[in-house]
């Protein structure tokens, strides 16, 4: 092929992969179930490579699909059959540290985990920590505006990050700034998923490691009890590093596998962590103790050491694998909800549960209202994925219609396009359109991805009832 | 079950009048007090003065949403009836609206601890040019649905579309101590960003009038104990926030936003934001790519790249493709 071809002149040939065995560990990301195999694998060494493999892409108006890692949830980096995939794992440098300043300039392949690694010696850390920061990188988080545990307190990628470098289809490099005045184009970057331009450096901020932290674990008779307590929590002022609940079934899995004397007979449980100056976290560790007392724990229990809060974590970190040994797949989902709603929707799933007849372990964010059920399915048996997916997409209006949003943290990629019609109506979804449209005019990065097709949108018949809807002034908007 | 909630009849309106000025083909300027921009007359006027309230507020899920003519001081009066504040301290020119901050992207001392004002932004309703009535983000702090519109349109100074109602995100109201010390500007730009790197729980560091000045939340070691350090009123960054000086007539103000670290520059009267942003006072403007006129009224600075100025413009035709709304 004569794209394929062209990229041979810039590419070495172990930077260009093209055979169908090469090709396979880049046919899917972590949402293994869509895979796709791509019309090659381009694995650019540096910006200037970046920048020609994109000019050959569009004078053969060629499809570009970039990725990390990896490790997306949504299939966001899902290869097209007609499309390039433009790997940045190479670009993995870290090209400057100011421990006096705090920040660090990276290359987009450099994995979350070694900025922390490579700054704890001056006593910093980057605080966002998706819970796969070993293997995700820099430049993925920036493209899905990433989470972690601590993002109630220390907030998302997109609060961590001062400065961008993006490349267009022309490769012409354009710097987004927190120092810039006028509209906040660096703000739009974080979450747009490799629609908008290609991300080739990024300046990060850095904070003070915490000179000290303390978990809290409580255990309570009733879910609704436990959401009520977090509540208080938080009208008290105190705002938590992580602040994260299980459900029963959660419990029951984490403890299986980890063993850390989690209260199996509990109906929730709040792992609650407080952080910052010693003088400050006994302070709070204390008086999250109380509340949490007052609010019906049954059960209260202090890491009264470093390791004891490592173990007291263990069971939550590895609640998804532990999950995973009860069920040959499962499926992880990714709505917000109000945190008062809580009780209801983890009701209504239990409902869905019944109706799908496929179970579901809840884990939630409580702080920022992150809901992660996890619906467990055999891929092997015939029409369980449609179920799911159907089962999913329920639980995904639930969070719409109670004033939540279809993903917190993982992203819309493929997976929540039919999500999108019922949380964006038409006009807004140009809007969204017409911004990609800006930034890409030739449509190549990543097309198809993050917003559905009006056309899309009109056949799952979400977007008739909205039409003229300032002629129908009582029609509801949210 | 989600709350059934109408349009009103002043967005009603506002959609009308918009759609009107494009067919008479007039501009029209967005305003809520003018304590920021001075009314253009050659324009229609469209204020926000008087569109304000609370539309929800909900202490423990730390979101609060207003209509953008909310004052700034009731919005901070609402909140600390609940003990909770504006993380991005703006400033208040008087009579300032949340939606007019909201435009200018205005933050104050606390910006390099807590964030800027776009940092707590969590969604927006506006109407944009073609009179259209439209809702992004939301009341959640995680929200990756969509292209994040409520945080690109964060200084966009009323020219792309009328925003009437924001969702914020807010923090408890900590208890604050201020401290002084007396030293040379750059040995204060040198210990700012010294003590901004260790565990001190700082939320303000500033340079003036010969004294380094910074704020601690929080339960923290007795700072008066250090050689030199006296506490002072919490009330000094209100003083500099906005920040006001009498200068003499042919004197400008310029704001610089720069690297923390950088040396003193030339006739700077004050540092804020941790060494972030200098405040300079002169004739001429000082050399430096991040410099902004601050008398006239948020003089925009005009120093886009090509790519950049192509970028913004392409937005502003998504928003307000017949150009209705004033352009700073």
């Amino acid at each position: 092929m004569e794209v394929i071809n062209a990229l041979k002149q810039v590419l070495s040939a172990e930077s260009l992969l093209t055979s169908d065995e090469a090709c396979r560990p880049f046919e899917c990301d972590a949402l293994s179930a869509y895979r796709e195999r791509p019309l090659a694998v381009a694995l650019p060494s540096d910006v200037e490579q970046v920048k020609a493999v994109l000019r050959i892409c569009k004078q053969y108006q060629v499809p570009v699909i970039t990725r990390g890692s990896g490790t997306g949830l949504a299939g966001g980096s899902l290869p097209l059959k007609d499309g390039i995939v433009l790997g940045l794992s190479k670009l993995n440098k870290i090209l400057k540290i100011d421990p006096l300043q705090r920040i660090a300039i990276v290359q987009p392949g450099v994995r979350n985990i070694v900025v922390s690694e490579a700054v704890a010696d001056y006593g910093l850390y980057y605080a966002p920590d998706p819970s796969s920061q070993i293997a995700c990188s820099i430049g993925g988080n920036v493209a899905e505006n990433s989470g972690g545990v601590h993002c109630l307190k220390y907030g998302l990628t997109v609060h961590n990050v001062t400065s961008i470098k993006i490349v267009d289809m022309d490769g012409t490099e354009s710097v987004f700034d927190e120092k810039d005045d006028g509209i906040d184009l660096l703000a739009l970057m974080n979450g747009s998923e490799g629609l908008l331009g290609v991300i080739v450096e990024i300046k990060l901020k850095l904070l003070p490691k915490p000179e000290a932290a303390q978990v809290v674990m409580a255990a309570f008779h009733s879910v609704g009890a436990c959401a009520d307590a977090v509540t208080r929590v938080l009208e008290q002022g105190i705002i938590p590093a992580g602040l994260e609940m299980m459900d029963k079934f959660s419990i029951m899995a984490a403890e299986a596998f980890a063993k850390v004397g989690y209260p199996t007979e509990a109906e929730a449980l709040l792992l609650c962590e407080v952080d910052g100056s010693h003088d400050q976290v006994q302070v709070d560790a204390k008086r999250v103790a109380d509340i949490l007392t007052q609010a019906g724990a049954y059960q209260i229990q202090l890491s009264q050491n470093e390791a004891q809060r490592i173990a007291l974590w263990k069971g939550r970190k590895n609640a998804f694998p532990a999950v995973g040994r009860f069920s040959p797949d499962y499926y992880c989902m990714d709505g917000t909800i109000p945190r008062s709603q809580l009780a209801y929707v983890l009701e209504e799933i239990a409902k869905l549960s019944d109706k799908y007849g496929l179970k579901v372990a809840n884990v939630f964010h409580a702080g920022d209202g992150n809901l992660h059920p996890l619906i467990m399915y055999d891929a092997n048996k015939p029409g369980e994925l449609a179920t799911t997916e159907a089962f999913g997409g329920e639980i995904l209006k639930l969070c719409v219609d109670v004033g939540g949003t279809i993903t917190g943290e993982h992203g819309v990629g493929v997976e929540k396009l039919n999500a999108m019609c019922h949380q964006y109506h038409t006009p807004e979804l140009e809007i969204f359109h017409g911004i990609k449209a800006v930034f890409d005019d030739t449509g190549l990065l990543n097309p198809g991805k993050a917003v559905p097709t009006l056309h899309r949108c009109a056949e799952l018949g979400h977007m008739h009832v909205h039409h003229g809807q300032l002629a129908h002034p009582h029609l509801e908007r949210f | 079950m989600p709350q059934h909630k109408n349009i009103d009849n002043q967005v009603m309106r506002w959609c009308e009048q918009i759609k009107q000025a494009q067919v008479d083909q007039q501009i029209i300027q967005i305003s809520g007090h003018h304590s920021k921009v001075l009314r253009d007359a050659a324009t229609e006027s469209l204020s926000t003065a008087g569109y304000e309230g609370i539309v929800s507020y909900e202490p423990a899920e730390l979101v609060i949403t207003v209509k953008a003519g909310t004052k700034l001081s009731e919005l901070k009066a609402v909140l600390a009836q609940h003990k909770q504040m504006l993380g991005f301290e703006p400033p208040d020119y008087g009579d300032s609206t949340i939606g007019g901050t909201y435009a200018c992207a205005l933050t104050g001392p606390s910006r390099p601890f807590r964030g800027s004002l776009r940092d707590f932004v969590l969604g927006t309703k506006l109407i944009d040019g073609q009179g259209r009535y439209l809702s992004f983000g939301g009341r959640m702090i995680k929200n990756v649905a969509g292209y994040d519109v409520s945080r690109m349109l964060v200084g966009s100074k009323g020219s792309m579309a009328l925003v009437t109602e924001l969702s914020l995100r807010v923090i408890p109201l900590m208890e604050e101590r201020s401290y002084q010390m007396e030293m040379s500007e750059n040995e204060a730009i040198l210990l700012m960003n010294q003590m901004a790197g260790t565990s001190l729980p700082l939320s303000a560091a500033a340079y003036y009038e010969g004294k380094f000045i910074y704020r601690v939340a929080g339960a923290h070691p007795l700072q008066t104990n250090r050689v030199g350090v006296t506490e002072i009123d919490n009330d000094i960054w209100v003083r500099l926030n906005p920040f006001r000086p009498q200068l003499p007539p042919d004197v400008k103000l310029w704001r610089l936003d720069v690297e923390s670290t950088t040396p003193a520059i030339e006739n700077t009267i004050a540092v804020g934001s941790c060494g972030m942003r200098r405040w300079v006072a002169s004739k001429d403007k000082p050399n430096h790519p991040y410099t902004t006129l601050w008398q006239a009224y948020f003089a925009p600075r005009h120093n886009d790249t090509p790519r950049v100025a192509h970028l913004k413009n392409g937005l502003r035709d998504v928003f307000d493709p017949h150009h209705i709304f004033k352009q700073m």
